[in-house]
C-alpha cells in the first residue's frame, strides 16, 4: 500500500511538469500577442482557454492513473 | 446529487421568474443575468461555425449549469449542513448534504457523456451515418487505416474521459485545496483561496462550454473539409439532402 501512494504521488508530481511547462509557454505567448495587439484580447481569449484545457488534459490523465492507483489497484 | 439538483432548480426558477418578468427594455437585475448569456452567446456565434445557432442553447445551458453548480458548492458554510454517519472505526463524521457537485464524479461524467451524445449526433445529423463512420473508421490514404483508426478511435473517447476528469479534478482539488488550507491557517489566508477557487469555477465552466462547442463544430465540419479537398461532385447532393431532414424532424 505505500509504495503505491508512493507510485500516485509520483504519477501526479511528474505528470503535472509538462502541462506546467506547456500552460506557461501558452499563457506567456497569449500575454505577448496581448502586449502586441492590445485590441485582439478578446480574440485571442477563447483559444487560449481552449489551448490551456487541452495541454491540461496532460495532467488530467495523470490525475485519472494516480486516482486509479489509489483507489482501483488491490 | 443535492447540489446538483439545487442548481438546477435556481436556473429554473431563475428562468421561470426571467420569462415572467423579462422587458425590452432590461433593468438592472435583468442586465445582470443577461450578462453572461449573451457573452457566451457571442463567443459561439463566433468560434461555432455556420450552424451556431443549432447548439448554442446546449452550450450556454452547460455553462450555466456548471457554473451554478460550482459556485453553489463554494457557499462558505454549505459544507456544515450535513447528516451524521458512523465512520469506518466507529467515529461519527459528518457527511455534507450539499456538496460542490462537481466534486463528484458522477455528475461530471454525466455531462460529460451528455456531450459526448451531442457531438456524435451532431456530426450524424451533418454527415449522414455513412459518412459519420467513414470519417471515423477510414483514414485518409486507405493504406494507413489499421494504424490510425484505432487512435482515432481512443481520442474519440477519451474527450468524454478527459472532459468529465478536468472538471472532477479540479473542483475536487479546490475542495481539497480549501480544506488544507483552513487546517494550516484558520484567518484571512483561505479568504485568497476562495477568491482563486471562485475563478477556477468560471474558468472550469467555460472550458467545459467551450469544448463543448469544439467537439460539435468539429464534427459538423470535419466531412466538409475533406469533401472540398477531394472535389466530389458526385458526393455533393447526398449530403445536402442527408442535412435538411433531420433537423426538420
Amino acid at each position: 500500500m505505500e509504495f503505491q501512494l508512493l507510485a500516485a504521488g509520483l504519477a501526479i508530481g511528474l505528470g503535472t511538469i509538462g502541462p506546467g511547462i506547456g500552460i506557461g509557454i501558452g499563457f506567456s505567448k497569449a500575454m505577448e500577442a496581448i502586449g502586441r495587439n492590445p485590441d485582439a484580447s478578446g480574440t485571442i481569449f477563447v483559444p487560449y482557454i481552449l489551448g490551456i484545457a487541452l495541454t491540461e488534459a496532460m495532467a488530467i490523465y495523470a490525475l485519472v492513473i494516480g486516482l486509479i492507483l489509489i483507489f482501483a489497484v488491490g | 446529487m443535492v447540489g446538483a439538483l439545487l442548481a438546477s432548480g435556481v436556473l429554473l426558477v431563475a428562468a421561470g421568474w426571467f420569462v415572467r418578468r423579462a422587458e425590452r427594455v432590461p433593468g438592472r437585475l435583468q442586465s445582470l443575468i443577461e450578462l453572461p448569456i449573451e457573452w457566451i452567446a457571442g463567443i459561439v456565434r463566433g468560434t461555432g461555425g455556420k450552424r451556431w445557432a443549432e447548439f448554442a442553447a446546449l452550450v450556454i445551458a452547460v455553462f450555466l449549469f456548471v457554473l451554478v453548480a460550482n459556485l453553489i458548492g463554494l457557499l462558505p458554510g454549505v459544507g456544515t449542513v450535513g447528516l451524521a454517519h458512523e465512520g469506518e472505526h466507529g467515529e461519527p463524521t459528518l457527511v455534507p448534504l450539499v456538496r460542490a457537485a462537481a466534486a463528484d464524479l458522477n455528475f461530471t461524467l454525466g455531462l460529460a457523456i451528455i456531450a459526448f451524445v451531442a457531438f456524435v449526433a451532431w456530426g450524424i445529423r451533418a454527415n449522414g451515418v455513412r459518412g459519420y463512420l467513414k470519417e471515423l473508421l477510414i483514414a485518409e490514404p486507405a493504406y494507413m487505416t489499421p494504424l490510425l483508426t484505432p487512435i482515432h478511435l481512443i481520442s474519440e473517447l477519451s474527450r468524454v474521459i478527459s472532459l468529465s476528469m478536468r472538471l472532477f479534478g479540479n473542483i475536487f482539488a479546490g475542495e481539497a485545496l480549501l480544506a488544507v488550507m483552513i487546517v494550516l491557517a484558520p484567518l484571512l489566508i483561505p479568504a485568497a483561496f476562495l477568491g482563486f477557487e471562485v475563478l477556477v469555477a468560471f474558468v472550469q465552466a467555460l472550458v467545459f462550454a467551450l469544448l463543448t462547442m469544439t467537439y460539435i463544430t468539429l464534427a459538423i465540419a470535419e466531412h466538409r473539409q475533406h469533401e472540398s479537398q477531394d472535389e466530389h461532385p458526385g458526393t455533393e447532393p447526398e449530403r445536402k439532402e442527408a442535412s435538411p431532414a433531420p433537423g426538420s424532424a
